[in-house]
């Protein structure tokens, strides 16, 4: 009783910000948790039933992890694995780094009409999708009319059979995801850095500080916590590849699956013939629970170092 | 606090559970509610309040898609006191889409269903289709008159039908298309193309005088004498089997042979290099090819001819053959869901046997989509906002005719029909869900490998072997176990 | 607040007489390198776009012939006319996808801010929980068929446009860089001299925080707007009627359409195949599309830039 009492007082203390979160709460509770319980699809053989969907899940046999099988079960779950996370870990931390460059520079770059027309254009190929981009790599790297490879037998070169030689595709990948998301990327660190008090600049210029000093001593410990937070929600997604990046990039071809094969592309090709949505749950569940365990890993050790840039 | 949010969040869903166990339950209470005075309510329907039925179908956009459904109601309002509302879906998306529809019970009730989109086998074997059998009798009479045997025989499952068939071409038949302006400029001829090793000599001519033009521009797939009993996994039985053995058909001599011929094409230069990656279709409109590899039908060297607006030629590779996947090409079915399903059937047998209600659904509305030439002769306006793909919703026999069309179009398809064998696996339909796991991870091993074998972008000698032993790694024995078993045990059912 | 000390005490120095412009200053040979570098990763990315402008004016038989080219043999205005002719359907997706970008930007800024506010406050108490909540649902989601079932069976959104603006216009992602935008732009210390005047939570929201907190808005509303501009997936599933549609769905229906294509060839038998093939509209169409879908969120894209690259004046947090 007295507990209520306590937290009824909490309540009435915190009533404004309260106010605040409900609408958000709210929208939480319908797009995000009450959709959540149908995960239960991920251990249940789903056959429909006449009287509904919900009644389709309870007569639904249990199945236990079997729809968690075929991620594991072959030489290829090794694989996608390694892909997905080396990937991912290659373009968090490369990206990242980029991206704080770019905008510092950018930042720092005189001429603002300039800087402006520059950020712009890094801007644009996040608006062309991948089927589009994978137009643009064949363009370039076709053996027989690809840009690529009439400037290498221009050069007396051999051609290349890009689309069969595995070990060009991490770095073809991977700069395909740094061309398309760098401008991106780089519009929170620009924002933050923008929001840093300008003061700051000017007494360390009264003091003489160059300007490497600034950026060492002032911007970047000052856009550091939306750094860290970039970097804590980026790793809660390094389970999740991107999809059109390696399957449409590289026009799904099957020589290239031993360097393209993320859990992505697996379970959608897996999937194509049979169309099974409790095994795609399955992954989607896989791929929760990894980042899940990895954000928190993440997030104890950043606690560690600095409690402020912690996510929780 | 992390462990009080935790317990925080896990009551939340809980609550979720509650709330949408709340949404679901109403909805029951509903359904039963209904269910057993369904009898009652279709009966007070043919009487009184005319019954509106959803249909999802498949389908680019059409402009005055509402005008034409509004005049397909007055007449089917006037004959069986049923309004249809459709629902077009675009060709790309409806796979997506109707799964996504059916799987959650959301109500329509009637769906386009195939081999090749909103799967038929699956969409039957997961509950989402009305048994049909009973309707058939009670209201589908129509349709078991016009429609050849072999469609309601060849698309049953577990012996029950769950959908109409679309009366076409029953059969499937492979050719070798050519593109007849090369074919008449070096002087070849299409009839000597009968195995895909025949085709050497015509691609050696070609490839000579056309030393900028790739004779064989995509990854055609090339025939394969075996019927799969899944599509796309490499589990099936000989043609000539009738012992009916379930083997991997790349451990076969056959494929062994095909892999080489093509690794031989490709080294000669027959194929563009990077065949093996997908690739889009423009050489077609641009005429830069020579042969490929298409399923025919009657007359479909006009047809194609008129769409690449070139002239095209072809040789079938075999006779005839009706298989699983081609006597479901197309085909109605109605929602376990509906609430109409007597009423649905009447409605598709109207569409399946009425001359008018058939080509008003196909053409449009008389005048404003297309012009009457004489009696079963049409011309379509053209951009004139409505022209469905006609093989998507039912009869194809009652449509009218393009005046290029023979007079006798109509009858030589009843004659293709006639005239086929059956294939091994007619009337089996493997049941998957066993070996499920075992089906995706050979899926991603087919892919990987197959589009390269079929094309002769690797050697065969050095990559073939590697990849049998992948499909074996992945499972494919289980698959061909499971598979074997079922065959028997239809074999037996059905003395086979 | 680790800074908030050091900031009270920067705020207390009455530097501010005159605005010194020329803080950027880099040393000229850095500027210039700078200049060459971001320059040409520009350029790099412009390009590509600069070809699907091209490629949209090019003719088609010449590009079926010759392949890609910048400079291309013939030039033709076939495909634009293609599109303009097919009628309304493209102006109605234009009216659409403008109205869910405005609409569901406004909205999503209105949600997210306030939430991300109230988690960032030390002295909120439940921010934690709050923040937990949030976070979770960024890893853990139904699935798609029970998302599907919410928004058609429960929240009766089907063919609304609602279904096209709802299911975007929250998101973990948006909300935590906002509550670190919040938490190291606007610290406690100055809330409370706010409240202190007898100003309320909200007052001080409206009035003190959120003028200072325009970059971050301006990145979030970005992300958001451009989230609404580029979806279709939302119309895929919830749309069935035409008049509903954004822009992108009709771009993205070729796109499927063609792949469905390519990834049939083997299935379905030609004459079906080819009826598909028929409709589909030709690359330089495609191209031109892209062109169309796309240079509008261009042209806007300035209105949001001005808050991240020419910065603001800061001053009215010391007041």
């Amino acid at each position: 009783m007295a507990g209520l009492e306590r937290w009824l007082k909490l309540v009435s203390r915190n009533k404004a910000l309260l106010l605040m979160v409900l609408p958000g709460t709210v929208w939480f509770f319908f797009f995000s948790y009450l959709p959540m319980p149908g995960a239960i699809i991920a251990f249940k053989d789903y056959k429909f039933s006449r009287d509904g969907f919900l009644a389709s899940i309870i007569q639904s046999e249990w199945l236990g992890f079997k729809n968690f099988e075929f991620l594991f079960k072959t030489e290829d779950a090794y694989i996608i694995v390694r892909n997905t996370l080396l990937y991912n870990s290659i373009f968090i931390i490369l990206g990242t780094t980029l991206a704080v460059t770019v905008a510092i520079v950018i930042h720092e770059i005189a001429n603002k009409k300039m800087a402006k027309i520059y950020q712009t254009g890094m801007f644009l190929p996040h608006f062309l999708s991948y089927v589009i981009v994978s137009y643009f790599v064949f363009s370039f790297l076709s053996v027989d009319k690809g840009v690529l490879n009439q400037l290498l037998q221009y050069f007396g070169a051999e051609p290349v059979y890009w689309y069969s030689e595995t070990k060009y595709w991490p770095y073809i990948l991977t700069i395909v995801n740094l061309w398309k998301g760098v401008g991106y990327g780089s519009v929170v660190y620009l924002a933050a850095i923008v929001g840093i008090d300008k003061s700051y600049f000017e007494a360390a210029m009264i003091d003489g500080a160059s300007k490497w000093q600034q950026i060492r001593k002032i911007t970047i410990p000052m856009i550091m916590p939306i750094i860290m937070i970039m970097f804590i929600l980026a790793v809660g997604g390094i389970f999740r590849a991107d999809f059109g990046l390696f399957y449409q990039v590289p026009r799904d071809t099957g020589a290239l699956y031993p360097v393209t094969n993320v859990i992505d592309t697996f379970v959608y090709r897996g999937l194509k013939v049979t169309g099974n949505i409790g095994m795609s749950t399955a992954a989607g569940l896989y791929q929760a629970v990894v980042g899940l365990v990895l954000v928190l890993a993440t997030n104890f050790i950043i606690r560690k170092i600095n409690k402020e840039q912690a996510l929780f | 606090m992390k462990r009080k949010s935790m317990l925080i969040v896990l009551s939340f869903v809980l609550s979720a559970v509650l709330v949408l166990a709340g949404c679901g339950s109403n909805k029951e209470n509903n359904e039963t509610g209904e269910t057993p005075a369904a009898g009652a309510n279709n009966q007070q329907a043919e009487k009184g309040e005319p019954v509106n039925l959803v249909w999802y179908t498949i389908g680019g956009a059409q402009k005055d898609l509402d005008k034409v459904v509004e005049e397909a109601n007055k007449y089917l309002l006037e004959k069986i006191n049923t309004t249809i509302e459709i629902k077009l879906i675009d060709w790309g998306d409806y796979n997506q889409k109707m799964q996504v529809i059916a799987a959650s019970g959301e109500p329509f009730d009637i769906a386009f269903t195939s081999s090749w989109a909103f799967n038929y086998v699956e969409g039957a074997r997961k509950g989402y289709f009305y048994e049909l059998d009973e309707l058939l009798e009670q209201h589908g009479q129509g349709i078991k008159e016009v429609l050849n045997p072999a469609f309601l025989e060849g698309s049953k499952i577990d012996g029950r039908n769950y959908a109409i068939p679309t009366n076409k071409e029953l059969p499937a038949q492979a050719v070798w298309r050519f593109n007849k302006e090369l074919l008449d400029k070096y002087n070849l001829n299409a009839a000597d193309a009968t195995t895909l090793e025949s085709l050497e000599p015509m691609l050696k001519v070609i490839k000579e005088n056309e030393p900028d033009m790739y004779p064989i521009q995509v990854n055609i797939g090339p025939f394969l004498p075996y019927d799969f009993a899944l599509e796309g996994i490499p589990v099936g039985v000989s043609l000539n089997d009738s012992e009916l053995k379930m083997v991997n058909v790349w451990d076969t001599p056959e494929a062994k042979q095909t892999f080489e011929t093509m690794r031989k094409y490709y080294q000669a230069g027959y194929l563009p290099p990077d065949v093996a990656t997908k690739q889009g279709n423009e050489h077609e409109l641009a005429g830069k090819w020579f042969v490929d590899k298409q399923h025919t039908v009657p007359f479909a060297d006009n047809l194609w001819s008129n769409s690449l607006q070139y002239p095209v030629v072809s040789t079938p590779m075999h006779e005839p053959m009706v298989f699983n996947w081609s006597v479901t090409g197309s085909m109605q079915a109605i929602s376990a869901q509906s609430k109409y399903p007597e009423q649905a059937m009447q409605f598709l047998n109207l569409l399946n046997t009425d001359a008018y209600l058939r080509n008003l659904m196909n053409n449009g509305i008389e005048g404003v989509h297309y012009n009457k030439l004489s009696e079963g002769v049409y011309e379509p306006i053209p951009d004139s906002g409505y022209g469905m793909a006609a093989f998507t919703l039912g009869n194809m026999f009652l449509l009218d005719k393009l005046k290029e069309d023979p007079a006798d179009k109509w009858e030589q398809y009843k004659v293709f029909n006639n005239n086929s064998v059956n294939a091994p696996l007619l009337g089996f339909q493997f049941d998957p869900s066993s070996v499920m796991t075992e089906i995706a991870n050979v899926k991603n091993a087919v892919d990987e490998f197959g589009p390269a074998l079929n094309t002769g972008s690797v050697d065969p000698a050095e990559i073939l072997p590697k990849a049998v032993e992948k499909l074996k790694a992945q499972g494919i024995e289980k698959i061909i176990a499971e598979a074997q078993k079922q065959l028997g045990e239809w074999r037996a059912a059905n003395n086979k | 607040m680790k800074n908030g000390a050091v900031i009270e005490q920067q705020r207390s120095k009455p530097v501010k007489q005159k605005k010194i412009r020329d803080i950027h200053h880099l040393p000229p040979i850095w500027n210039a390198l700078s200049h060459v570098l971001i320059g040409l990763f520009s350029f790099s990315c412009v390009y590509p776009f600069l070809f699907v402008v091209v490629l949209s004016f090019t003719d088609e038989q010449t590009l079926a012939q010759n392949g890609y080219s910048i400079f291309p043999e013939k030039w033709s205005l076939e495909a634009y006319s293609y599109i303009f002719q097919t009628g309304d359907q493209l102006l109605r997706s234009y009216g659409v996808t403008i109205f869910i970008t405005v609409v569901g930007t406004l909205v999503s800024i209105a949600l997210v801010s306030l939430y991300a506010y109230a988690i960032s406050r030390s002295y909120f108490h439940f921010r934690g929980f709050f923040s937990f909540i949030a976070f979770f649902t960024m890893l853990f989601g139904g699935g798609l068929v029970p998302s599907y079932i919410v928004t058609t069976q429960v929240l009766h959104l089907k063919d609304t446009i609602w279904a096209l603006i709802l299911p975007m216009s929250m998101g973990a992602f948006s909300i935590l860089i906002m509550r670190t935008f919040f938490k190291t732009t606007v610290p406690d210390a100055v809330i409370e001299s706010g409240k202190i005047d007898g100003a309320s939570e909200f007052r001080v929201f409206f009035s003190l925080v959120l003028p200072v907190s325009l970059p971050g808005l301006a990145t979030i509303g970005l992300f958001s707007a451009l989230g609404y501009w580029n979806d279709w997936f939302n119309a895929l599933l919830y749309i069935d009627n035409a008049r509903l549609l954004p822009l992108q769905s009709l771009l993205m229906k070729v796109e499927t359409n063609i792949q469905f294509i390519l990834q049939n060839s083997t299935i379905s038998n030609s004459t079906e195949r080819s009826a598909i093939a028929r409709s589909l509209p030709a690359e330089t169409t495609r191209m031109a599309m892209v062109v169309l879908a796309t240079a509008p969120i261009v042209f806007a894209y300035p209105f949001f830039q001005r808050y991240f690259v020419q910065g603001l004046t800061v001053g009215s947090v010391k007041e």
